[in-house]
């Protein structure tokens, strides 16, 4: 009898996930259905659940007719440069605030988080003013800095735990052993943090690949724009909007996303669940 | 090996409160001392100065008359096993245990020939290829000696390695760790707060209190000549009986007194002057319930299987005494009380230093 209930209620389960699974992946499954079809076949009625036609025309004039791949040239620069940023910084910062415990560590903690506290449209002004004194305006190390600074504290926060959870014994064991601190910390800390790097790295370069505002506002020319503003260009750039185009430009942008994903999703929950249950 | 020479050693952790004061000890090649006291009394910050891990606040370390103090843990050539073992998670038990070669640059051939060497001498073969999560405490605790022992370093310090393990196996392992002292023949400081291990182990036993180290000594000196109160507590179980009381005159021969207890004075006890203020201390075996003697009610009868532990009561206050097994004593039976005049310890009263 129970058997028969506990197979009841998996089968019920088990329809609601089907169907959950299938709404959401609808629009991912049209995004892709609709970059493959023509034109002609954007607007029929009743719609083609599948293209009639298949065709990559989408995809070779968004390659080889507008600036795409400059953007997605410019957009992995920015996301690569600055994931590599903040992890270094986030990793020793991370580091000092849970080994050197100093009188004023509480403190800086408690600024690191107000800092993340803040909304960006806030502090998009004095950022705007410190990088183009610097110079940086208008250029991709611009972004880089102003993307370094939104992820790190949340970076530093996740990796905080991270290293919290780490005992320190084992790093002393290691400087006993023959390792000096720096030696110790990369041979025994460093791959205990490994979970939470992969997080850390995630969430950075996803949060760098599809900033806009600031994207859209600190930069103007084309060679220096990223995905996010360069395909809203595309878009507004002509007079109708081209569907299609723009479809194959999501699907581009869509992939990086998707398969970092499908390839670390099993550090990426191991990394949440462990900052999360240590306090 | 070395031999450890430490003098006027101090740590503050926090400036005004020390956790280690004063601290002029002497460890010879070969030893194997333990630091004994209760928690929180500085023996753990003493092995972590030892190993170069903690900067002393002041004094000194020698290893055989070479001053350490500013050389780094790598640098003193020590190894150290941790309370809860500090092996290193995303290794191997052979890359645990080979490890410290490694970051001295031995080479592999050389580093497995060593490691089989020390896997065989603590019976973890089989283990070499896991990951220590995978293992039990008693098998983590091998390996942590493993790692330790693949050097010959100049001193082995060991934080409470068998503070994690169960009884039985903790007994085991004592009984191995004796075993290896005695083949390796290294200066061994083994941290404790376990007597027993300390007394069954032990060249020489290091008692510590409040930061302070009271006194050191072999097993058989701090268990039969304490030096001061603290320690004759904090050695022996049932723990040592203590009863405030007076040198007194009786019939021409000094007597302690404490109510209706009175027991002789042996002669040559100089500190017993007359119509001073003591305090007695008695271990369980110094204690008889004999037929007469002074009289007292059984309180507690606490049978272990080779003894019994039996609490009586003198007007008022409680004695731990230990008789046979077998002796049929019943809660709330009237019975008397002997003493052991050669094995009565007596303190001063203020400051507790051991009276000769
Ligand atoms: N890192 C530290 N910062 C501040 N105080 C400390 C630190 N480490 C130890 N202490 C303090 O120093 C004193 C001695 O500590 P220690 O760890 O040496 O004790 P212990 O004898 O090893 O005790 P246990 O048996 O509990 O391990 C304690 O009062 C402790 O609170
Ligand atoms: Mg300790």
């Amino acid at each position: 009898m129970r058997a028969v209930v506990r197979h009841g209620g998996d089968l019920v389960r088990q329809v609601l996930t089907w169907a959950l699974v299938l709404a959401l992946s609808f629009p991912l499954f049209w995004l892709i259905s609709t970059a493959l079809r023509p034109d002609t076949e954007l607007f029929v009625r009743p719609p083609h659940l599948l293209p009639r036609t298949y065709t990559v025309d989408n995809f070779s004039k968004l390659l080889f007719e507008t600036p795409f791949l400059t953007y997605f040239r410019n957009s992995a620069i920015v996301a690569i440069s600055t994931t590599a940023f903040v992890i270094v910084i986030a990793v020793f910062a991370a580091y000092s605030l849970s080994r050197f415990r100093g009188r004023f560590s509480a403190v800086v903690e408690r600024m690191i988080l107000i800092t993340y506290l803040l909304p960006s449209v806030v502090i998009f002004l004095p950022i705007y003013l410190m990088l183009s004194r610097m110079g940086l305006a208008n250029s991709l190390p611009g972004l880089v800095v102003a993307y370094t600074t939104f992820a790190l504290p949340f970076a530093i926060w996740l990796l905080r735990s991270f290293v919290d959870s780490v005992p320190v014994e084992i790093e002393l064991a290691a400087m006993v052993d023959g390792a000096s601190r720096l030696g110790a910390f990369v041979d025994v800390v460093l791959p205990q943090l490994l979970p939470g790097i992969i997080s850390t790295a995630l969430f950075t370069a996803i949060l760098s690949w599809n900033e806009y505002l600031y994207a859209l506002i600190l930069t103007n020319s084309d060679a220096v724009k990223t995905l996010p503003p360069g395909v809203m260009t595309l878009l507004t750039s002509s007079y109708h909007i081209e569907w299609g185009l723009l479809m194959a430009a999501s699907v581009m942008m869509s992939a990086p996303v998707i398969l970092a994903f499908a390839f670390l999703q099993k550090h990426l929950t191991r990394g949440f669940g462990a900052g999360a249950v240590k306090g | 090996m070395a031999s450890i020479t430490v003098s006027g050693l101090g740590k503050e952790y926090v400036r005004g409160t020390s956790a280690v004061a004063d601290l002029n000890l002497e460890v010879a090649e070969g030893e194997f001392l333990t630091l004994l006291g209760p928690s929180g009394c500085g023996k753990s910050t003493t092995l972590r100065m030892l190993a170069g891990l903690e900067t002393p606040t002041s004094g000194e370390i020698r290893f055989n008359g070479r001053v350490v103090n500013d050389l780094t843990p790598a640098e003193r050539n020590i190894a150290m096993v941790f309370q809860n073992y500090a092996l290193y998670p995303h290794m191997s038990v052979r890359e645990n245990i080979e490890y410290p070669l490694k970051k001295r640059g031995v080479d592999r051939a050389e580093r497995r020939r060593r490691s089989a060497a020390v896997a065989q001498l603590l019976q973890i073969e089989p283990l070499l290829d896991r990951k220590p999560r995978n293992l039990s405490g008693g098998q983590q605790q091998r390996v942590a000696l493993g790692r330790a022992l693949i050097r010959e370093p100049e001193v082995f310090l060991l934080d409470e390695p068998l503070s994690n393990l169960d009884a039985k196996l903790r007994s085991y392992m004592r009984a191995e760790l004796i075993e290896l002292h005695r083949r390796v023949r290294a200066t061994m400081v083994y941290v404790t707060h376990d007597q027993l291990e300390a007394m069954t182990m032990s060249d020489r036993i290091a008692i510590f209190d409040g930061g302070r180290l009271q006194q050191v000594g072999t097993p058989d000196e701090v268990y039969n000549h304490p030096a001061n109160r603290t320690v004759a507590a904090f050695i022996g179980t049932p723990a040592m009986n203590f009863l405030d009381g007076e040198i007194a005159p009786e019939g021409g021969a000094p007597v302690v007194r404490s109510g209706s207890i009175a027991i002789p004075i042996e002669a040559g006890r100089t500190g017993a002057s007359l119509g001073r203020r003591v305090a007695i201390g008695l271990r369980a075996e110094a204690i008889r319930i004999t037929e007469g003697g002074v009289p007292a009610r059984i309180e507690i009868v606490e049978p272990t299987g080779h003894e019994a532990i039996v609490t009586v009561s003198v007007d008022g206050r409680r004695l731990v005494t230990r008789t046979a097994p077998d002796s049929g004593f019943r809660v709330g039976d009237s019975v008397g009380l002997g003493f052991d005049a050669r094995r009565l310890h007596l303190f001063d009263a203020a400051t507790g230093d051991t009276l000769g």
